[in-house]
């Protein structure tokens, strides 16, 4: 059994963890080590099979079995996510679209999870699935079936979701999957607009650089074990596809990450610090 | 009219039980059908009600009361489930086969187990009546199984009830569900076992076969017909209730066997449903979330 910390003030703290998937020759994370500060956005960056979703579903308690520490918010990841500590928007949507449900209802569904089954919605409840569907710019949208929206639209509507319970991490796993740059953009301008307006903490897992890139404080490379980078505003895909191909190569072999424009993601450096951590 | 007659003639006693029956179990199959074909579990309904047949058999080769055997039949049933689920889980089998296997599988055990107890041991009120499980009986339905079918009914309509926010996530989407904390596990074991308990108090009326189409019809039927939730549910029970009762005065003036008259008049008004145009994806009233309240 995996061993917890306690009475920690980070929002995310991985002790050296490691886990195994039952049945599996290689471990899937490998001694990881990881703080992530309260009110920090750090993106976590790296290839198909990299770890990258592991990590994620350590964070929300879905995984046990992992050796090492982890706490959520100072508490063990299921503790925090039965508390609504931690939200998440998964990558892979699976709702069934075709139930008759309203896209308030949908947020609704998430706010109202730990209410009394005797209690009807109240005040309160009602009031964040507002804020939040306000937040992400689908007010109008409300009443509609949610059968009946666009896939980016969709997607504003599962970040409602999230931050609807009032949590204290948001954690998304591959939130531009199939958006096109134009989308991308105004991915990373909502998400810049949450932070600002709720202090939350954000861990986002992608292998797109480009979302990494755009809304996050720092980013860590993920490839079973991992390596931080200094990766303030404006780290340039050209750096950062270096970095890759340095750090990921050995795990992984050769690694392409796409060198978009200097518009895309404005000047900046990222360090790398072999094999070890900095921050 | 026929059905006036028989329910307020002589013999009204012994028809009356089953009219009474059908009601309770034409709301609880129908609410359940909701989810049932939202999660798409119209095929795993069919392997439940089939599963019954073998713990009808394991009951009967037991030598067991109509009391202790129905609760050996819904075990049954729920344990049958949740095997599928298993078999499904591991990729042994796909989910369709893993059905059949169940299907043919309690078929075969019920057989084998009733001709064992009818031949080599000696026949029970359960064993004797097996022809009627099949395809449902009405005058098999004993007052003592409307009560059951009533308390069954108030059970499910608790349960869904106190359980609405976590099923009704669970339902919509499973994965995002248990990631807010919903027990996902739970959730469907908690609708196979409320679908196996109302299959079991519906067998004598629907028969094992036909028992199917009173947990599918209805919620396909309403689905069709609106997208709101409350509303669907709504007309869900309403239509249950309209092929349930429509399908006893159709046995009663034809004097055809109750179970198939009744799958019949559901059907019918499934393909009504489908002939009314589908609700457009419009805007939904502002009172939309109210449901979940």
């Amino acid at each position: 059994m995996p061993t917890e910390i306690n009475s920690n003030p980070a929002a995310i703290e991985f002790d050296s963890v490691s886990y195994t998937y039952p049945g599996a020759e290689r471990s899937a994370l490998e001694r990881i080590s990881l703080r992530v500060e309260p009110g920090e956005r750090l993106g976590v960056l790296g290839p198909n099979g990299g770890g990258k979703s592991t990590l994620l579903k350590i964070a929300l308690g879905m995984l046990t079995g992992y050796r090492g520490a982890v706490t959520v918010d100072g508490e063990p990841p299921l503790t925090a996510r039965r508390r609504g500590r931690i939200a998440c928007v998964l990558q892979k949507c699976e709702a069934e679209l075709r139930f008759p449900l309203s896209v308030r209802q949908v947020v609704q569904l998430a706010a109202t999870q730990r209410l009394s089954p005797w209690k009807r919605s109240n005040g309160a409840a009602r009031d964040d699935v507002d804020r939040a569907l306000e937040l992400v710019g689908v007010t109008d949208l409300a009443n509609r079936p949610i059968g009946a929206i666009s896939g980016g639209q969709l997607q504003r509507v599962l970040i409602a979701r999230a931050i609807a319970t009032s949590p204290a991490i948001l954690a998304l796993d591959e939130p531009t999957v199939g958006i096109d740059i134009e989308g991308q953009a105004r991915f990373a301008k909502l998400l810049d607009a949450i932070h600002k307006e709720l202090n939350l903490t954000i861990i986002i897992v992608s292998h797109d650089v480009r979302a990494i890139a755009a809304g996050c404080d720092r980013v860590a490379c993920l490839a079973r074990t991992l390596h931080f980078h200094d990766a303030p505003q404006g780290l340039t895909p050209q750096v950062l596809a270096e970095v890759f191909q340095h750090d990921v190569a050995g795990a992984f072999g050769e690694v392409h990450v796409e060198a978009h424009t200097a518009e895309d993601c404005p000047g900046g450096h990222v360090h790398a610090h072999e094999g070890g951590q900095s921050s | 009219m026929k059905t006036i007659e028989i329910l307020t003639g002589p013999a009204a006693d012994l028809f009356w039980p089953g009219v009474i029956a059908a009601v309770a179990i034409a709301a609880q199959c129908a609410a359940l059908s909701v989810l049932i074909v939202l999660k798409r579990l119209a095929f795993l309904g069919q392997g439940i009600t089939h599963a019954a047949f073998g713990g009808v058999g394991i009951a009967a080769i037991l030598g067991l009361s109509a009391g202790a055997g129905f609760v050996v039949v819904a075990v049954f049933c729920v344990l049958s489930a949740i095997a599928v689920g298993a078999l499904t889980e591991k990729k042994k089998v796909s989910s369709d086969t893993a059905i059949a296997l169940l299907l043919v599988g309690s078929m075969s055990l019920g057989a084998i187990l009733l001709h064992l107890r009818l031949t080599r041991i000696g026949p029970t009120p359960m064993a004797a009546g097996w022809e009627s499980l099949l395809f449902g009986s009405m005058l098999t339905v004993e007052p003592r199984d409307a009560m059951l079918a009533w308390v069954v009914a108030c059970i499910v309509a608790a349960l869904l009830f106190l359980k609405r926010r976590p099923l009704l996530f669970w339902a919509f989407e499973a994965p995002a569900a248990e990631a807010f904390g919903v027990a996902a596990g739970a959730m469907r074991l908690l609708l196979l076992t409320l679908a196996a308990l109302a299959i079991v108090v519906s067998m004598k009326l629907a028969g094992v076969v036909l028992a199917t189409a009173l947990l599918v019809l209805p919620g396909a039927a309403a689905l069709q017909l609106s997208r709101r939730l409350g509303v669907v549910f709504a007309l869900a029970i309403a239509l249950g209730e309209v092929g349930v009762l429509g399908g006893l005065v159709v046995s009663f003036e034809t004097d055809l066997p109750a179970g198939p008259c009744i799958v019949g008049c559901l059907a019918a008004i499934l393909a009504l449903a489908w002939v009314i145009p589908t609700p457009k994806a419009g805007t939904l009233p502002g009172t939309a979330g109210k449901f979940l309240s």
